[in-house]
């Protein structure tokens, strides 16, 4: 699954826009993701202007997150 | 009152250019139409360069009002990878820098002037189907539940993510291949000549370049554009990927006139150069403006072609709702007056994109080297013969690449 730093994401979707499989979209202010769908390939992340998504590969529930990315959600 | 028990004889998703414009014409010629955008503010966040070329606004028969421009613009200036710069001047404006939020803003206005119902911060989830015929949209307001609005034709103005027209079939997904990611700052203070300034070069922007848009009050925007499947930098979970920020900021340094410069926006993007989608229409549904990737393959730029698209596609719709008519047949009338008119210049621009992207800096300097402002002054007129004679004469093997620019 990935996370998105919201403090330093610019809305642009462009996660969104490049994501194969719906995974990341925005919803309210602030670009959800829905890590069932993540694939963990990474696109997103070499799309992103703002360099802002961190992958976690493997991860499929965020309480098995790593506490400093849990602390960002 | 839409017809046939319909809530609305359409429903728009997305009040951007294409949507606003779309919703405006329908409603002008009294049909009911809803436009929803999942924003908070319509027009913002703002997500691009903000030029607009006077041609595109003189056609569209749009009077744009003094608090959506922010600049004109009367020429540009190209600098190439060795510094050297081709300086472009009209005696006239040629376009506008825009208040992009307010120019979104202002066309969703328009509409809602004309009759057209618009609500903002209210996300569309999903399509609604009857006897497997699309039938309305199932729409969120935030903070209250999912409801169904029902339609004969949905249209979607969605931009880039496009995951409405996704669901209906349209192959909306951009490879990296492409797109373009990009990074901008708003700075003051800037001493412009309300030029457009492009700069060229592998090591300022490999496969695409950085832009000065003059704005109001030696404002500017400053960006850059960037192939997003280039992979030269490490990024977050040390995946090798795109990253437009660091050449930006480094652009920003070395350049003596914005290194002390302010920032008063962030803005990123990710943008479109590819081809548009291979089919803008479906039973009761359209799709118009980015979010067909009706964009300039060359720039990215999307406002001109979403107004145009928005106005063919109005006839079209006005007629199918008229005749009770929403089968991809007559929809996709839109879609051949489009690929026959817009559609042959985005194609032409597109190979043009694939030429310059195969360009050396070696090749990009020798042009810089050999064309001079007379040059340009034709080029500008139309006469190409002359100068592309003496570029070839040095360089015989540009050839393909200028053919592709004159053909």
């Amino acid at each position: 699954m990935i996370t998105i730093d919201h403090t330093g994401c610019v809305i642009c979707v462009g996660c969104a826009s490049v994501c194969p499989f719906g995974a990341v979209e925005l919803v309210g202010t602030r670009m959800k993701t829905y890590s069932e769908k993540c694939t963990d390939c990474g696109l997103c992340i070499k799309a992103c202007p703002a360099n802002v998504i961190t992958l976690h590969k493997g991860i499929k529930d965020v309480k098995d997150l790593p506490a400093e990315a849990r602390k960002k959600l | 009152m839409a017809k046939n028990g319909y809530d609305y004889d359409a429903i728009i998703i997305g009040a951007g250019p294409a949507g606003s414009t779309i919703a405006r014409l329908l409603a002008q010629n009294g049909k009911d139409v809803l436009v929803i955008d999942k924003r908070k503010d319509i027009g913002s966040p703002v997500r691009c360069g903000e030029g607009l070329g006077q041609r595109e606004v003189v056609a569209m028969g749009l009077d744009l009002p003094k608090e959506v421009i922010s600049t004109p613009i009367v020429g540009a200036k190209v600098v190439g990878p060795n510094g050297k710069e081709i300086v472009w001047r009209s005696k006239d404006t040629n376009g506008w820098v825009l208040e992009r939020k307010m120019f979104d803003k202002w066309l969703a206005e328009l509409a809602v002037h004309k009759g057209a119902e618009v609500r903002a911060y209210t996300r569309a989830v999903d399509l609604v189907k009857k006897d497997g015929k699309i039938n309305g949209v199932r729409m969120e307001k935030y903070g209250s539940d999912a409801h169904d609005v029902t339609a004969p034709l949905v249209i979607s103005a969605e931009g880039m993510e496009a995951h409405i027209a996704r669901k209906a079939g349209f192959k909306t997904v951009h490879n990296l291949y492409d797109v373009d990611t990009c990074y901008q700052y708003e700075m003051q203070e800037y001493e412009h000549e309300n030029l457009i300034e492009l700069y060229f070069g592998n090591n300022v922007a490999p496969r695409g370049y950085v832009w000065i848009f003059p704005k109001k009050d030696k404002k500017a925007n400053v960006g850059i554009g960037i192939g997003a499947n280039l992979a030269k930098w490490k990024k977050n979970s040390g995946i090798m990927g795109a990253d437009p920020k660091i050449l930006l900021d480094d652009f920003i340094a070395k350049n003596p006139k914005l290194r002390d410069a302010s920032t008063l926006v962030d803005f990123g993007g990710v943008i479109s150069v590819g081809a548009p989608l291979d089919k803008f229409v479906d039973d009761n549904i359209m799709v118009i403006g980015t979010a067909a990737k009706q964009v300039d393959p060359i720039h990215g730029g999307g406002i001109a072609l979403a107004l145009e698209a928005g106005v063919m596609a109005a006839k079209v719709a006005n007629e199918a709702i008229e005749k009770g008519d929403f089968s991809k047949q007559k929809l996709f009338e839109y879609e051949k007056v489009w690929r026959a008119g817009p559609g042959k210049k985005v194609e032409k621009r597109l190979l043009l994109r694939k030429v310059l992207e195969n360009m050396s800096d070696d090749d990009f300097n020798h042009i810089f080297n050999t064309v001079t402002q007379q040059d340009l002054d034709l080029v500008m007129q139309g006469k190409f013969a002359g100068p592309v004679a003496k570029v070839l004469a040095g360089r015989p093997q540009l050839m393909g690449v200028l053919k592709a620019l004159i053909s």
